[in-house]
């Protein structure tokens, strides 16, 4: 690698000092010249493609995760609203009882300012006239009711121009809609000139609809009981699958082809690459079919007097065997493939050898082949642990978490959070910081594992020839 | 008033000069219903017939109108809530969307959607003829937001074949309705009489009681019935007690036998088909399986099989049922001139005669005074029936922002305690940790 590298630079310098020499310099061809500059050249959709796809979402997780997102909050910034819900917290958080009620009693007032207002509108004379000598002075508690004076005008406006007049005769805050700070103190200020910076920072705060910084997140993380049974479940998760599947079972598949004749090991390779490769909801699907009250399992079963049930949900050790299973079957094919390249590597000498010396199946799998798996097994490991621990498909379609929360993992309950929710409030911003934990816990693990396996070992020099 | 106000009433007066010297115009209205089965298309049709009608009425006034209605259907909640959302962040959210009533909160809040009465007069047909505490339903803040699409109760259901097995006769079952509203048939007696039908092999065990086999709002009707208040002046109450009787019931229904302790995520077509078949005792469900039940699941003689009522009563509460109206919500958009079109599109698809098409069709009950005038509404048997005996005892949800939260951890303490992995009394606990930890002031705990 190495060697060729020094070949196109010392082919590239006597070229470019050439060109240099004879012409002006023509920069364009001395970037693709130089192997560094190419070599960024080529790296460049890839480039893109990692910004994009992994530091971007990354990073904007960590930005979500310090806020308090949600469905209501929206995500492009908020405006400021004076609903019934800001004006009691206004009461019962600030104190300002007097305050909030100035503000939220809905009143219109058919006063001058607001004619005044209605002649620059250029509304009809008629009805300003009307509203001047019949209704000076009035003062309705709800919009509703004052449009509905309005309507009975003999003019008899249409429903915009009601709307248009009953907006300027409005002398209170209920249930507007500010899109400024600016605009809301100015209203606020309209209906009571005396506001104190105080009641301002309140008002601004409880009004506000769009989301804020916090780090509320993490401490609702911390406190939720919940946290703790999630975690313990993802750990049981991640750490039977990986042992029992995506490593044992995927070594054993890849040993017993090993030693079968190359035809039915390929075949054997192919049944256990199925669940990979079949979508995931038509797999999941096939377990259900399999597992449910209806399904084949239970059909059978009924022939010995069992009784049909829900296999799958029916305790949380049967929803914890599926999920296993589930997604064992398929991580496995993957440590599966590794395995039998790797095997395929080793020399076909050294069995011989070892035949020839008396050794017993068991005995060339203990002293060759796994000596040799030590790599292929510690990037499966690391690989399997992190592809575990965001896997969600096959669970959220098999249990959904259940029983009862039995089988929500971590991955699961940041998608239910953050992306499922009966009434319409989705939590991003809590989701968001559930998500982090996940990236943090992926990095530490990471670091863990190269340290453990002994990364420097690992880029040394292969000690057999291959 | 406030600019937002100002600058959609000044839009809607532009349109409305524009459209009258327009030659012609071109709209496109999309619209969007969540929840809807193939009984409910009328929830997207109704806007069709209603552009037709605006495009008429147009015409009449010499002006020309031309509006492509764009309809989907969602079969889930959860998919199209979040479908929308996701949408209204990008940009492209639907004109018209027919939603839970729950959504007015948060999705007011976020600005997703605008108030329907800054495009109509309140005041005007058909909008005067609808049930005032529907539009109440409708309403947020004082604001009303939505019009209801249609209104449903969610009733109890007895298999009348196996009850007069366990001993009732054909007088009890006709009276059973009135018992359960007076308070005298209990949730207690349902499990007594479930027991009874699985200790007598009526049916298999696990369908003595087979209640919904998924998370929805049917279930606050048993907190309602064991005395739970689900919001008071505008805050959110959890009364734990009540929380726990209601956990409770369910504890035992699956300690007695009579339901499943893997109910849960029992598929919904495979409950439709079982109940309608005569494979459960007692059930719960909504107005609107009626239609599933004669149409789909082939139950030919459903009054001569089915007994229903309200809720029965808890210790502590009294009989209910829930009321889980459908709202058609604006959106907010760019192009005021569509939102007034949509509004206009809304209103005349609330028709009696419309949506009258919607209640039959798909078994849920009217929105409007007028629709018992209606023959197609009044010769209906169910709706007649199940507006008299459900509709008077409806209560709904709160519209509140943060109920969202408090339901997925109430549902989350429910399968908990009825799948054994917590005791009710734990349960409740961790739902008050969980509700004082995310939802802070926002919620009265009593």
């Amino acid at each position: 690698m190495s060697a060729s590298r020094d070949i196109v630079e010392a082919a590239a310098v006597p070229a470019g000092a050439a060109a240099a020499s004879a012409h002006p310099p023509r920069w364009r061809a001395g970037w693709l010249n130089s192997s560094r500059g190419l070599g960024l050249i080529l790296l460049m959709p890839a480039l893109v493609l990692v910004v994009l796809f992994f530091l971007m979402p990354v990073v904007l997780t960590g930005v979500f995760a310090f806020t308090n997102m949600s469905t209501a909050t929206g995500i492009s910034g908020g405006t400021y609203q004076v609903t019934p819900g800001a004006l009691r917290e206004l009461a019962d958080r600030h104190g300002m009882d007097e305050l909030a009620e100035k503000l939220g009693q809905p009143s219109f007032v058919v006063d001058e300012q607001g004619l005044k207002a209605l002649e620059e509108m250029g509304i009809e004379p008629a009805i300003i006239a009307d509203l001047r000598e019949g209704h000076l002075g009035e003062t309705h508690a709800s919009r509703r009711e004052f449009e509905r004076m309005l309507r009975d005008l003999p003019e008899r406006p249409d429903t915009r121009t009601v709307k248009r007049i009953s907006g300027e005769f409005s002398r209170s805050l209920a249930n507007s809609r500010f899109s400024s700070r600016e605009s809301l103190l100015a209203a606020a200020e309209g209906v009571d000139p005396e506001l104190t910076e105080e009641e301002k920072t309140a008002l601004v705060q409880a009004t506000y609809t769009g989301w804020v910084w916090t780090a509320d997140n993490f401490r609702r993380m911390a406190s939720s009981r919940d946290t703790v049974r999630i975690l313990l479940n993802t750990i049981f998760f991640v750490a039977t699958t990986l042992i029992i599947f995506n490593t044992a079972f995927a070594m054993l598949l890849a040993i017993t082809t090993h030693y079968i004749p190359e035809r039915p090991a390929g075949i054997f390779r192919i049944i256990w690459f199925l669940p990979r490769i079949s979508p995931a909801v038509i797999y999941v699907l096939l377990w259900k079919w399999f597992a449910w009250d209806t399904g084949f399992l239970s059909a059978f079963l009924d022939n010995f007097g069992i009784r049909p049930r829900n296999w799958m949900l029916d305790t949380a050790a049967n929803a914890w065997f599926f999920v296993i299973v589930i997604n064992g079957f398929v991580g496995a094919s993957m440590g599966m493939v590794i395995f039998s390249s790797a095997i395929k590597a080793i020399p076909e000498s050294l069995f011989h050898a070892a035949s020839v010396d008396g050794a017993y199946r068991w005995q060339q799998v203990r002293h060759i082949i796994l000596p040799q798996l030590k790599w292929p097994i510690l990037f499966v490991t690391c690989y399997q642990t992190l592809s575990l621990l965001t896997s969600i498909e096959q669970t959220l379609l098999a249990t959904d978490g259940g029983p009862g929360g039995a089988t929500e993992i971590w991955s699961l309950a940041i998608y239910h959070t953050a992306l499922n929710n009966y009434a319409g409030n989705l939590q991003y911003g809590y989701g968001a910081a559930m998500a982090l934990v996940l990236v943090v816990i992926g990095i530490v693990l990471s670091l863990i594992y190269l340290r453990v396996f002994n990364y420097r070992a690992l880029v040394a020099k292969p000690r057999i020839e291959l | 008033m406030t600019k937002h106000l100002l600058r959609s009433t000044v839009a809607a007066v532009a349109l409305a000069s524009s459209a009258t010297y327009a030659l012609a115009e071109d709209v496109t209205i999309r619209v969007w219903a969540g929840g809807s089965s193939p009984n409910d298309v009328y929830r997207v049709d109704a806007i069709d017939i209603a552009a037709d009608l605006l495009e008429r009425e147009a015409a009449v006034r010499g002006e020309e109108l031309n509006i492509t209605v764009e309809k989907k259907v969602d079969n889930t909640w959860d998919d199209f809530k979040q479908a929308v959302t996701l949408a209204a962040e990008a940009g492209n959210v639907p004109h018209i969307l027919v939603t839970g009533h729950e959504d007015i909160g948060p999705w007011s809040q976020s600005g997703l959607i605008v108030p329907i009465e800054d495009y109509v007069n309140l005041d005007a047909w058909p909008i005067n003829d609808i049930y005032e505490n529907l539009l109440e339903v409708a309403s947020y803040g004082g604001v009303v937001y939505g019009l209801p699409q249609d209104a449903e109760a969610r009733p109890f259901f007895f298999w009348k074949e196996y009850m007069r097995k366990i001993g009732y006769t054909d007088a009890d079952l006709d009276g059973l309705a009135d018992k359960v509203q007076s308070g005298e048939y209990t949730l207690a007696n349902v499990l007594e009489d479930a027991k009874k039908m699985v200790d007598q092999g009526v049916v298999p065990a696990g369908y003595g009681f087979y209640p919904r086999p998924n998370n929805g709002p049917d279930y606050w009707q048993f907190y309602t019935s064991f005395g739970g208040v689900m919001e008071e002046d505008g805050k959110l109450v959890l009364d734990k007690a009540a929380m726990q009787r209601f956990y409770q019931f369910f504890v035992d229904a699956v300690a007695a036998g009579v339901t499943r302790k893997n109910h849960i995520g029992t598929p919904n077509d495979q409950w439709w088909a079982e109940v309608a078949s005569g494979k459960a005792g007692i059930w719960h469900g909504g107005t609107w399986h009626y239609a599933r039940y004669t149409n789909q699941e082939g139950l030919k003689d459903f009054f001569g099989s089915i007994s229903f009522s309200l809720i029965p009563a808890g210790e502590g509460g009294k009989a209910n049922t829930l009321t889980h109206p459908l709202v058609y919500v604006l959106t907010k958009q760019d192009n005021e001139d569509e939102v007034a079109i949509a509004a206009e599109l809304v209103k005349i698809a609330s028709e009696p005669r419309i949506n009258t098409l919607h209640a039959i069709k798909s078994a849920h009950l009217g929105i409007t005074k007028q629709q018992s005038n209606i023959d197609l509404y009044s010769n209906d048997r169910w709706a007649r029936e199940a507006t008299e005996r459900l509709l008077p005892h409806a209560n709904a949800m709160p519209n509140n922002a943060e109920f969202g939260t408090y339901w997925n951890a109430m549902w989350a303490g429910l399968e908990a305690s009825w799948t054994g992995q917590k005791t009710p009394e734990q349960a409740v606990q961790d739902l008050e940790a969980e509700l004082k930890n995310s939802l802070g002031e926002g919620i009265v705990i009593r």
